[in-house]
């Protein structure tokens, strides 16, 4: 006789995920290239880019490079994991399954949070082995703490990007095309103040933008950002971020109910 | 709230159209219907095969039941529940194994693909790697359970499919073409297997082209061609529905039409097909009743010094043919 599995743990899928994208990693020799190499040469770049410019480039350098590395490992990462389980036809046997399919990619996000860190990680060692010593901070706990933040508002991004995948296989078509937009209007490199000014509005609709700009004022002295200042960058950091979780939980239960209306889960 | 009586599944009306887009901003659209009201009903703890041919919507419908695709129309239950409404219910109590070179993770182990699934179904932990243990050696897997799967072949990863459908012991199983890329040895494990899960009370629903594993395995099953259900019974009840028990195959280098109709015209012929194969015809020769028998058709065929005839019991294929051919014309 058959018998009924237990209650499915949302906690025991998302470790699962996790633990699978960990050996999915370790199994690939081509994430090295996004997720150790990439952060050396952007480190490289940034420091020359910005030696000179002033007595704290190296937290711009840093700044710049780091959020750079991982605006792909986190944000366009976790949207990939998906667009991955559509190459390898296990989007169908996941959703068959009776975890809901968020709690799966929670898990990627994760792993992708971690892998962004350990990006930084490299850019911070690399252009402090340039200039021969760590930047000036004023408060590096608050940096650090602000840094993983900073991750987690671009993972939030990231799983409404992967609910795209869901919906449809253009959805790295439609990622690819956003990439340079959003890498650029959100500042990762560049704060966005600096961006034309029709551009700012469109930027605050992103989490990124607020906790870039917050750190950016509690790493750099004399930081002209946004007119708000660090306070409310911060609120509009978590709200945009909340905002962005209550989308990806609304989206992915409707996306899952679209892809079984229209039939495509097998398309790649 | 448990409905242990009532069919395993129950379709009514169920349909399913397919839309899709291409050219210049998707304007053209192309409908296709996959299902066209299929009625299906499969009792718990029996085996159902599905035969049809390529298109015909076996996948489409074997899906639909997974609650991997919405119909269109109609309605669709599997142990008593909605396939629309109840499918939080049914997932953890069906399994599907849609076979193949995807679906799985290939560059991790077969043992990591099932901790995987066996987390997310949510087998309990204490139980998982016993579980694991034991569906792979029913699998005839464990020996390469710690090997990456890009190293499977084609039909160790079919069986580590089938693993993967029958690790959380689910009570329906849907299988589609599950011995397709076997051995024939792994094959017959595989068919030795699905017997095993119905002694053990789970109900397979089995889409297959193999005619000879749809009468082996099942004891009723149904025809899916277009769309559309053109026979269910059981073997023997479909022999009667095309013609009969027996037939008869003459072969020589060619017959004419005046032979061939001659043919038709004997007495308990229910239906001649001709088929060409390299420099010789075969004729297949289905009958109604006990009137005629080889010399009979001998003596129709004069004149074929070559001319070689034998009687056989029809087969599931020539029923298979039978009715997809009818419902084509």
């Amino acid at each position: 006789m058959a018998l009924v599995t237990s209650e499915v743990s949302r906690t025991r899928s998302t470790a699962a995920s996790l633990r699978l994208s960990v050996l999915m990693f370790l199994a690939d020799p081509q994430w090295l290239i996004p997720s150790m190499i990439a952060p050396v040469v952007f480190g490289l770049v940034a420091f020359e880019l910005f030696r000179g410019a002033g007595p704290y480039f190296l937290t711009y350098a840093i700044l710049g490079a780091g959020m750079m590395s991982m605006w792909g490992q986190t944000l366009y990462g976790s949207g990939w994991a998906t667009g991955q389980d559509r190459e390898f036809g296990t989007l169908e046997p996941t959703l068959q399954a009776p975890t809901p399919y968020l709690y799966v990619v929670l898990g990627r996000v994760v792993w992708n949070v971690v892998s962004g860190l350990i990006g930084g990680g490299i850019v911070y060692l690399v252009v402090v082995l340039a200039a021969g010593g760590p930047p000036a901070l004023p408060d590096p706990l608050a940096f650090a703490i602000l840094f993983v933040f900073v991750m987690l508002t671009l993972a939030a991004v990231g799983v409404v990007f992967a609910a795209f995948y869901v919906y449809t296989r253009y959805a790295g078509f439609i990622q690819n095309i956003g990439e340079f937009a959003f890498y650029v209007g959100t500042g990762c490199m560049f704060p966005v103040v600096l961006l034309p000014f029709w551009t700012n509005p469109l930027a605050l609709f992103f989490p990124p933008t607020w906790a870039l700009d917050a750190l950016r004022y509690n790493s750099i002295p004399g930081y002209v950002g946004f007119s708000w200042g660090f306070g409310w960058d911060l609120v509009g950091a978590v709200a945009t971020t909340a905002v962005y979780l209550a989308i990806a939980g609304t989206v992915f239960h409707r996306v899952e109910r679209h892809v079984l209306e229209v039939g495509n889960l097998s398309d790649f | 709230m448990l409905r242990n009586d009532g069919p395993a599944i129950e379709t009514h009306g169920v349909t399913r159209r397919f839309e899709s887009r291409k050219g210049f901003l998707f304007r053209d659209v192309t409908r296709t219907d996959a299902l066209q009201g299929v009625d299906l009903t499969v009792e718990r703890g029996s085996i159902f095969g599905l035969l049809g041919p390529n298109g015909a919507g076996k996948t489409t419908l074997t899906k639909i039941l997974a609650t991997l695709l919405l119909p269109t129309g109609g309605v669709a239950k599997v142990l008593g529940h909605d396939v629309t409404q109840d499918a939080a219910w049914l997932r953890p109590r069906m399994g599907l194994v849609l076979g193949g070179e995807r679906g799985l993770y290939n560059r991790v182990s077969g043992r990591e693909n099932l901790r995987y699934f066996a987390d997310l179904y949510g087998i309990p932990t204490a139980e998982r790697e016993e579980r694991i243990r034991s569906v792979l050696e029913r699998v005839d897997l464990l020996a390469a359970a710690d090997r990456r799967v890009e190293e499977y072949s084609r039909g160790m990863k079919q069986k580590l499919h089938l693993a993967r459908g029958i690790l959380h012991r689910p009570e329906i199983l849907f299988l589609d073409e599950p011995t397709i890329g076997l051995d024939p040895k792994s094959a017959r494990e595989t068919r030795k297997l699905i017997r095993s899960l119905v002694a053990d009370g789970v109900t397979i629903f089995l889409t297959t082209h193999y005619m000879f594993e749809a009468e082996e395995l099942c004891p009723q099953l149904a025809v899916l061609s277009k769309g559309r259900i053109v026979a269910r019974d059981s073997v023997d009840r479909l022999r009667q529905l095309v013609g009969g028990d027996r037939t008869l195959e003459a072969e020589a280098y060619g017959f004419d039409d005046v032979e061939v109709a001659a043919l038709r015209r004997l007495p308990g012929v229910s239906k001649v097909a001709e088929e060409e194969f390299g420099p010789a015809t075969r004729l297949t020769i289905r009958l109604r009743t006990d009137e005629i028998g080889i010399e009979e058709v001998q003596r129709a065929l004069p004149g074929h010094d070559e001319l070689s005839v034998r009687e056989r019991r029809t087969s599931l294929e020539d029923v298979y043919l039978d009715l997809v051919e009818e419902e084509a014309r």
